[in-house]
């Protein structure tokens, strides 16, 4: 390794209103090291590194390559200054060639000016032969496993001749081997004097590859550590800060009988889709009255198996047995779903969980519209009054019903949400992220709310990334790794190093 | 019906005191601009109707555009793609399209005019059998959208050809003409109705159009299935967590898109006093043109009954006025086309939600 910087990134600011999503930080990445950037969710890591690739122009602090200050108009400047981002969701045209792919937008021409395909064919080729890639650059990158498809995308930026490579959560995605496969490639381009900036949230990985590793905690540096040197406990404290403060008290009832009773649950998709992690066995009870949290890393499968539960995951041969109160239980969709006291809470409120453009009202009553009509009929009255007690029940802050929900606040959109399963009257609330881009003041609203329900005899199924949100609900929580139970920790035992130790640790024994 | 005008009604959510009042009392100028927009295609056919009273020539003094025959001759004319465009709101309203329209009435008026004169079948059976051809025709588009998840333009597109084939090979490729009378190859004398008036002055198929399209206005104001509808156009996803029966309710949009269709068709069949295959080539376009003046969006989620039935009779009323002023008939398309466009352009200006 040598001490040379690529880049230098000093005392690096960046303001969202009032809200420092990072403040004072810095950074270097120095030829041939992989540098790990590792913390919780909302830790200021994508505003980082949205500065460093252009994407983010106006900020406080100065960026330095080759110790020479530059200041980027936008990505494109920052590539030609030969930094390259590899973003989660790949930027590729699923229906061009891999050539096509790696040179799109400056194709080589011929003296006539068409596309020199054969010279276009010959550099593709040249590039993922570098990676060790037996791919065919004619091959349609559509028709390419996700491994195969970021090969290409570090094809594209080897051919960008970047010197700084920035990997988001490059493993998030992947399958063991193309793991394995895609961590010869990050040797190989160490060996050749490209600078890694790699972001992950697997320790295993980290411990295994990383020369260096910045842990970011609420938008400042938290600790700079050798990997070598440093534990996995001491990276895992300096993520996580001093112990969470609760948002509020305990005194919860006692649970009652166990309702959701997931044995062995497994999907074996028949198209399996990039991405996802379908549950591969999953254990897990839910007693009534009980809000049990499920955590894990990105790709463990959490939003698999809740939509799973409510009937509206991917298709497949299904294994394992579940039951709701006495009787087996296995949905055909969601309205089965609902019918048996199922509600759930979708990750992508604006995408699956409202219509945005329509009005609070209807909104709220659309999935209990049965219980609001005689004969067909909606019954006015009845619907306008059911629309007010619910937007008061949940307090709901919306000028008038009939505005549309998009005019609202996030956190008065996801109460609609809520308000709109509660009306069905649920056994099992199944939540995904619930409090996610909400603000402070509607979280505290939705946990008491939650609270409120448990204590009602609710059973509730809690996913969530947020780790000192599920400490604060949860009575236990179950930890999913790649789509199976690792773990389930009652209250007393869960912390949040326990809870990603969980997460990461049977990482370790697998990828070896 | 609380509202002031039965256009705005599918689109307004149940509780709208304070859109009246702005109505009553225009302090509120964004109040004034949403309801214009609401109401703009009843505008749009209020000034129009204006503008051809105002450029109606005029016999004996009296002003021919605003005589009854004439008004009963724009409604009578309007009714067939009026009664098809009811059904391709219900349609579009899904983010759906629906081109086998105009095939589908021309298979009806063949049936009709086949089944009465060749069959010998009653009035009852055969009215009967073609609108049950009619929905069959749709719900089997509408199965094949909702189960193989293939667009609906391609489907619709595929039944246009496979509906006007069918006609061609029913009626072995020739208009079928209807003669009345209680002889063999000859059709109950009550089916020439269809080409009547009530006491002389309401048309019979326009009586028609303006129950069918009443009657939508009322489901598509008041019953579950039409939240469903808006539910799937505004949020197809979100709709199916709802535990909307999102296939069901694709099935049956295009079941009454086939039906209206089929009902389109006969009133032709009535009308012209035959059955041709050919019958109903373009209606498609004609229907979408009326939905699209009556501001529903293609995009599907908003839009209303009473804009479509606004938006036939403001094409209705455009024809009309341009022929009684011996516009040459190539020049009255370039105008609806203008129309067309106009009609979008506003809709493009409606404030919008950030």
């Amino acid at each position: 390794m040598t001490d040379r910087p690529l880049v230098r990134m000093t005392g690096i600011g960046k303001r969202f209103g009032g809200v420092h999503a990072c403040r004072d930080i810095d950074l270097t990445v120095t030829a041939g090291e992989v540098h790990a950037l590792l913390g919780e969710n909302g830790a200021g890591k994508s505003t980082l590194i949205n500065v460093l690739s252009g994407v983010i122009t106006e900020h406080d602090g100065t960026i330095e390559v080759d110790g020479e200050p530059v200041s980027f108009a936008g990505p494109a400047d920052a590539q030609r200054a030969g930094i390259a981002t590899i973003h989660q969701e790949l930027d590729l045209v699923a229906g061009l060639s891999i050539a096509e792919n790696m040179f799109l937008g400056r194709e080589p021409r011929t003296r006539l000016g068409t596309v020199d395909i054969r010279r276009m064919r010959r550099q593709a080729e040249a590039h993922l032969r570098t990676l060790g890639a037996d791919l065919d650059p004619r091959r349609l990158v559509g028709s390419l496993r996700v491994g195969e498809q970021q090969l290409v995308e570090i094809g594209r930026a080897l051919s960008l001749r970047a010197r700084v490579l920035i990997m988001d959560e490059p493993t998030a995605a992947l399958a063991d081997a193309e793991v394995e496969r895609l961590f010869a490639t990050i040797t190989e381009l160490r060996r050749a004097g490209v600078g890694i900036v790699y972001i992950s949230h697997r320790m295993a990985e980290i411990e295994l590859i990383a020369d260096r590793v910045t842990v970011l905690r609420n938008g400042t540096v938290a600790g700079s550590v050798d990997p070598r040197v440093a534990s996995r406990d001491d990276i895992i404290q300096l993520m996580v800060g001093r112990s969470v403060d609760a948002l509020f008290g305990e005194g919860r009832n006692e649970p009652g009988a166990v309702l959701l009773d997931v044995r062995g649950l497994a999907v074996t998709p028949r198209r399996p889709v990039p991405g996802r992690t379908e549950p591969a066995g999953v254990d897990l009870t839910v007693r009534s009255g009980e809000i049990v949290g499920l955590a894990g890393l990105m790709g463990a499968g959490r939003t698999e198996l809740l939509e799973t539960l409510f009937g509206a995951g991917g298709s497949g041969r299904r294994a394992g047995q579940v039951t709701i109160g006495d009787r087996p239980y296995r949905p055909s969709g969601p309205r089965a779903a609902l019918a048996r006291g199922v509600a759930f809470v979708p990750e992508d409120r604006r995408g699956a969980g409202l219509m945005l453009e329509h009005s609070v009202a209807d909104n709220v009553v659309l999935s209990a519209l049965s219980s609001l009509t005689t004969l067909g009929l909606v019954r006015r009255p009845l619907l306008r009054r059911t629309v007010a007690e619910q937007l008061t029940t949940l307090a709901v802050k919306a000028a008038s019903p009939s505005i549309p929900v998009a005019t609202l606040s996030g956190g008065n959109q996801q109460k609609i949400v809520f308000a709109k399963q509660l009306l069905m009257r649920p056994r099992l609330l199944l939540l995904d992220e619930p409090t996610r881009g909400v603000d402070i003041g509607a979280k505290a609203e939705i946990y008491h709310l939650l609270h409120r329900l448990a204590d009602s005899g609710m059973a509730i199924l809690l996913a969530s990334s947020e780790l000192p949100e599920l400490l604060s609900l949860c009575d236990r929580v179950v930890v999913l790794h790649r789509g199976r139970t690792v773990a389930v920790l009652p209250r007393a035992s869960a912390t949040q190093q326990a809870i990603l130790a969980a997460a990461n640790g049977d990482d370790v024994k697998e990828s070896r | 019906m609380n509202s002031p005008n039965p256009t705005t009604v599918a689109a307004s959510p149940p509780e709208t005191p304070p859109r009246r009042r702005a109505i009553r009392l225009p302090k509120d100028r964004q109040a004034i601009v949403d309801n214009f927009f609401r109401f703009q295609s009843l505008f749009g056919l209020v000034a129009v109707f204006l503008i051809a009273i105002a450029v109606s020539p005029s016999r004996n003094g009296e002003n021919v555009f605003l005589s009854s025959g004439n008004l009963a001759n724009i409604v009578r004319a309007v009714s067939e793609i009026g009664i098809i465009a009811v059904g391709m709101t219900f349609v579009i309203l899904i983010g759906g399209i629906d081109l086998s329209v105009g095939a589908v009435l021309g298979l009806a008026a063949v049936g009709s005019a086949t089944l009465m004169v060749d069959s010998g079948l009653g009035i009852v059976p055969t009215v009967l059998i073609v609108l049950f051809i009619g929905t069959a025709f749709g719900a089997t588009q509408g199965a094949i959208v909702a189960r193989l998840g293939i667009q609906s333009f391609i489907v619709t597109l595929a039944g246009l050809q496979a509906a006007r084939g069918i006609a061609r090979m029913w009626s072995g490729g020739l208009g079928i003409p209807i003669a009345y009378g209680e002889g063999p190859q000859e059709a109950p004398e009550a089916f020439s109705l269809l080409s009547g008036s009530i006491n002389g002055v309401l048309p019979v198929p326009a009586l028609i159009f303006l129950a069918i399209g009443v009657g939508a206005l009322l489901v598509l104001r008041s019953t579950a299935f039409a939240r469903h509808v808006y539910a799937i156009g505004g949020n197809e996803k979100a709709a199916r967590l709802s535990g909307v029966p999102v296939r069901r309710v694709r099935v049956t949009v295009f079941a009454i898109s086939g039906l209206l269709a089929a009902l389109a068709g006969i009133i032709h069949a009535g009308q012209l006093n035959q059955g041709s295959p050919n019958d109903g080539a373009g209606y498609e376009l004609d229907a979408i043109a009326a939905v699209v003046i009556g501001g529903t969006s293609l995009a599907g989620g908003s839009g209303s009954m009473g804009g479509t039935i606004a938006g036939a009779l403001l094409l209705g009323i455009l024809n009309n006025i341009l022929a009684l002023n011996n516009i040459d008939a190539n020049v009255q398309l370039v105008v609806k086309g203008l129309v067309i466009v106009a009609a979008a352009a506003l809709q493009r200006l409606r404030p919008r939600i950030a």
